[in-house]
């Protein structure tokens, strides 16, 4: 084309259409992000959030910070923010770093990688499509731990309340009270059953379960055994303690052996009476099965911890014909001494038991204790029960208070 | 060597099967085998894992002293195998039982009885505030009943305090049927659980050593 | 004593044949099956109507029954229909609520004896934790839960749709192996997992585990499962770490301590609970997996028939005993 056609006035219009037109189509695609961008006034940022008020969380380890701010005015749901950034230096430190990112709409976080003691200040950043707008700096907070976690506070009161209980009825026991305790069935059989073994001529097997000194069915089991020993000594059977603790057999051979001294039969005692066998569960119940089968004692005395093991042992004493007296606090064994043996002490009877046979007053007492706190357990449920019900029925407004209050009263925060 | 192993743990445990029958010489060497082979794992996982792994590395490569006073109250709970000078180790026993009530009582106090009255004190018949009285389905207001009362039962039974006359021990019979209805329950999920475990040796017999299942 | 080396003998040289010459799986027809089914009915009627007639059964034949009842089911091919139940359902809940990425710490509380009933729920449950790309912590207060808990991931690694995604140890997963001190683990842990787990199960620096680099104490841990068969076990992970430091937990337990926990479920303590095999094999069910526990589920089905059928044979001849006594006492 020669110079003469860029001269005609026709071209020269067109060119300008042209230009124009490319310049209207590049402002209109400019402004879809999407698609790109040339200059960056033409990006959409956000307002920052509010004011960021940070706090320490109570009652922790002191490793947590509490995080609340204002949501951007931007954040209104037109999915103009997508999120938040969550910033933290250390006062006197470094600069601001990232923790973490929040959904569109959250205005609380809480920071659990902070250190006790330490300092810290935060920053909130809205995030936009592409562009972030930081908050204000937050106060600064130094996270810590309480001494005292006054959200416990029902806990302690009950807790109080019992042990005040206990430590008041074992005062009173040492004073020489007499404390009545109901009759429990299991006991008045221990000195029948140790009569039955001496007339037949055969011995007695005493398991003061499978834990070892510090499990308090373990000691009331071996003070259960002070008494049968005393008995046996009185009537000059034999009696076998295999146990499966050797802490258990030193503290078994003791126990035995006071209680001959006692009967004045110290000659009669032997150490081979408590012997120790293995800490296997298994093993010990091999070996007490193998015991029960060869030996065929009369009575056997299965007392304090069970584990999978008590059913083992009471269907081979009964597959012997021996008479059985089980009792454990385990809830999980309690059946099958309940199916398979002639007397069972189920639960706290095993302790009420060794209290009733000792006559100790820590003991006693304890128990008494512990019956405050079945009575308010159970006064508790039944008034909590019919206000909870009546409230939830009429909404009178004395029902609620109450039952409102006795939730307050058992409810434990973590 | 892992036929060797099937074999040994296959006679091991038929040895021991063998008592259903009646006591024999191979139960009993079964018995002797496991009773000397357990005692011997556990004072060997005792001694790796408690002695050398938390006391010897805790104190010759983390330099953590305070262990030192764990091995002396340790040592001083073993004096009560000598007759003499049993008396010491009353004073570490007094620690262990004394720390783990301290432990416990806080762990018993929330877990076992605040958290269960709380969760036992319930609206019987009604499930929303200003619903009539009878707007849970009848499903809901039986269980609602029979676990509070059922609590209630068997909190009774276990007064020590009050012999059981009259009203009183009305309610603590309840108590005790209570109780031995969830004795029964328990004693079903056992017999499960021995069958389970019984399942699991006649799967070794069968399916591990003789190779007669999938 | 001559008698008895001649059953052992005899034991012996059967096994020698299972053993050497049986080298395919046995498996029964559906008709055998339902001819076995139907004779073991006919012999259990048969015993009921001897007890009636005052011949009553020994011990020894009730063993042979309950055997039988276990081991017959293996060669069956019968399926049982499984429901999942709410506690389970829940459970499983739980997990799906988990985002990808997730740390889940699971504490191996059992040894060996019970790992028919809680192995398959590991298995499950890690074949579903790494479907959903969550992080495993492996821990136990058992010296023999690790162990347990390597095998069952070995398992789980060898399924070719897990094996697919090349799940790297210290990166996705680690066991940190057993440590001692029951629920004192627990607490400490509560406060700093390293000072509990200075190395993992192999050796490795707790520090030097990409995994545990940003995991401090249980507020860095999303889920927590726990396997028990006894002491230490989940009584302890709910009274220390759920009611002290706010875990979400959930819980496999062998049928014998599953009613236990029940109270702590309907307390919020737990968020969901596994009970027994049956509870496996309802995990199994809602998992969409086919283990143990459902292949075992046939033969616990059948000991539990036969358990109730001596149940009333047994009542059957004690009441009617109790009437002859009364009868021999009035002649």
């Amino acid at each position: 084309m020669d110079d003469q056609l860029y001269r005609q006035p026709v071209f020269r219009v067109f060119q300008i259409f042209l230009i124009i037109f490319t310049v209207l189509a590049g402002s209109i695609f400019a402004q879809d992000p999407a698609i790109g961008l040339t200059d960056s006034a033409d990006v959409f940022v956000p307002a920052p959030p509010g004011a960021v008020k940070a706090t320490d969380v109570v009652y922790d380890q002191g490793g947590a910070v509490d995080l609340e701010w204002e949501l951007s005015p931007d954040d209104d749901g037109s999915l103009k923010v997508s999120g938040y950034y969550i910033c933290r230096r250390e006062v006197g430190g470094e600069d601001y770093r990232l923790v973490d990112s929040v959904m569109a709409g959250v205005r609380t976080f809480v920071d659990e990688t902070v250190e006790q003691d330490h300092t810290y200040q935060y920053m909130v950043a809205v995030n936009g499509d592409c562009s972030t707008a930081p908050s204000e700096e937050s106060n600064s907070i130094t996270p810590d731990m309480e001494w005292l976690n006054f959200g416990l506070s029902n806990l302690f009161i009950i807790g109080l309340v019992i042990c005040g209980s206990v430590i008041y009825f074992i005062a009173h026991a040492k004073r020489g009270k007499k404390f009545f305790i109901r009759k429990i069935a299991g006991l008045e059989a221990v000195d029948e059953a140790i009569g039955r073994a001496t007339e037949m001529g055969r011995p007695i097997l005493f398991v003061p379960g499978i834990l070892d000194m510090d499990d308090v069915q373990t000691i009331a089991a071996l003070t259960i055994l002070g008494r049968v020993s005393r008995v046996v000594a009185d009537y000059d059977t034999k009696i076998n303690v295999p146990v499966s603790r050797s802490l258990v057999m030193t503290a078994a051979r003791e126990t035995i052996k006071s209680s001959y001294m006692a009967a004045g039969r110290p000659d009669a005692y032997s150490d081979d009476m408590a012997a120790y066998i293995t800490d296997e569960q298994f093993g010990y119940v091999a070996a007490v099965d193998g015991m029960m089968v060869r030996e065929k004692p009369a009575t056997c005395f299965l007392l304090g911890a069970f584990f999978a093991e008590s059913l083992i042992l009471a269907e081979t004493g009964n597959s012997i014909g021996a008479i059985q007296i089980a009792g454990t606090a385990r809830p999980a064994q309690l059946p099958f001494f309940v199916a398979a043996c002639d007397f069972t002490l189920i639960g706290e009877e095993l302790f009420a038991a060794s209290a009733y046979l000792s006559g100790e007053p820590k003991q006693m007492g304890s128990l008494k204790g512990q019956d405050v706190g079945k009575a308010i357990a159970m006064v508790f449920i039944v008034l909590g029960v019919i206000t909870t019900t009546l409230a939830q029925a009429w909404d009178i407004g004395v029902f609620t208070w109450i039952s409102d209050l006795l939730h307050d009263l058992f409810q434990v925060t973590s | 060597m892992d036929a060797i192993g099937l074999w040994i743990g296959a006679f091991l445990t038929l040895g021991i099967m063998s008592f259903l029958y009646k006591d024999n010489p191979w139960y009993k060497l079964s018995e002797s085998i496991f009773v000397g082979v357990s005692a011997g794992y556990w004072f060997i996982t005792l001694f790796w894992d408690s002695i050398y792994s938390k006391f010897y590395i805790g104190v010759s490569q983390e330099g953590d002293n305070y262990l030192y006073v764990g091995a002396i109250l340790g040592l001083m709970m073993l004096m009560r195998l000598i007759p003499k000078v049993g008396w010491i180790s009353r004073w570490p026993l007094a620690f262990i039982v004394g720390a783990i009530s301290g432990f416990y009582l806080i762990n018993y106090f929330s877990s076992n009885i605040m958290r269960q009255v709380a969760n036992t004190v319930m609206p019987l018949f009604s499930t929303d505030y200003g619903q009539s009285l009878f707007s849970a389905s009848v499903g809901t207001i039986i269980d609602n009943i029979l676990v509070a009362g059922g609590t209630f039962a068997g909190l009774v039974y276990f007064f020590f305090s009050k012999e059981h006359k009259g009203a009183f021990g009305a309610t603590a019979k309840v108590g005790i049927w209570v109780i031995m209805v969830t004795f029964g329950a328990t004693f079903g999920y056992t017999v499960m659980s021995r069958m389970s475990l019984l399942i699991g040796r006649m799967d070794f017999i069968f399916g591990d050593w003789l190779g007669l299942i999938k | 004593m001559k008698k008895e080396f001649l059953v052992y003998i005899g034991i012996l040289i059967l096994a020698i044949i299972l053993y050497f010459f049986v080298t395919e799986p046995v498996t029964f027809s559906p008709t055998v099956s339902l001819i076995i089914i139907g004779l073991i009915g006919l012999a259990l009627v048969l015993i009921f109507v001897r007890t009636i007639m005052g011949k009553l059964v020994g011990r020894r034949t009730v063993f042979s029954f309950v055997a039988i009842s276990v081991v017959v089911p293996f060669f069956m091919t019968v399926e049982q229909p499984i429901q999942t139940s709410p506690e389970v359902q829940s459970l499983y809940q739980a997990v799906l609520d988990l985002k990808p990425g997730s740390k889940v710490l699971v504490s191996f509380d059992y040894d060996p004896p019970s790992a028919p009933e809680l192995q398959p729920m590991a298995e499950t449950f890690f074949s579903l934790c790494l479907e959903r790309d969550l992080r495993i912590i492996i821990m136990g207060l058992w010296p023999q839960g690790p162990q347990q808990a390597e095998m069952a991931l070995q398992k789980v690694m060898d399924e070719p749709a897990i094996a697919s995604k090349n799940y790297r140890y210290g990166i996705d997963y680690v066991n940190l192996g057993f440590q001692v001190g029951n629920e004192f683990v627990i607490q400490r842990m509560g406060d700093d997992i390293s000072s509990m787990f200075q190395t993992d199960y192999y050796g490795t620096p707790y520090d030097s585990l990409p995994l545990m680099r940003n995991i401090t104490n249980f507020s860095n841990i999303d889920f927590s499962f726990n396997l028990s068969a006894g002491y230490p076990g989940t009584v302890e992970w709910v009274q220390v770490a759920v009611d002290r430091y706010g875990v979400d937990l959930g819980a496999g337990n062998t049928a014998v301590q599953a009613p236990q926990m029940y109270p702590y479920l309907r307390a919020g303590q737990l968020k969901g609970l596994l009970g027994g095999l049956n509870g496996a094999a309802e995990f199994e069910k809602a998992a969409g997996r086919i283990g143990k526990g459902t292949k075992f589920m046939v033969s616990q089905s059948f000991s539990h028939v036969i358990v109730i059928a001596f149940i009333i044979i047994g009542n059957a001849a004690f009441f009617l005993g109790e009437r002859r006594r009364k009868e021999e006492v009035v002649e």
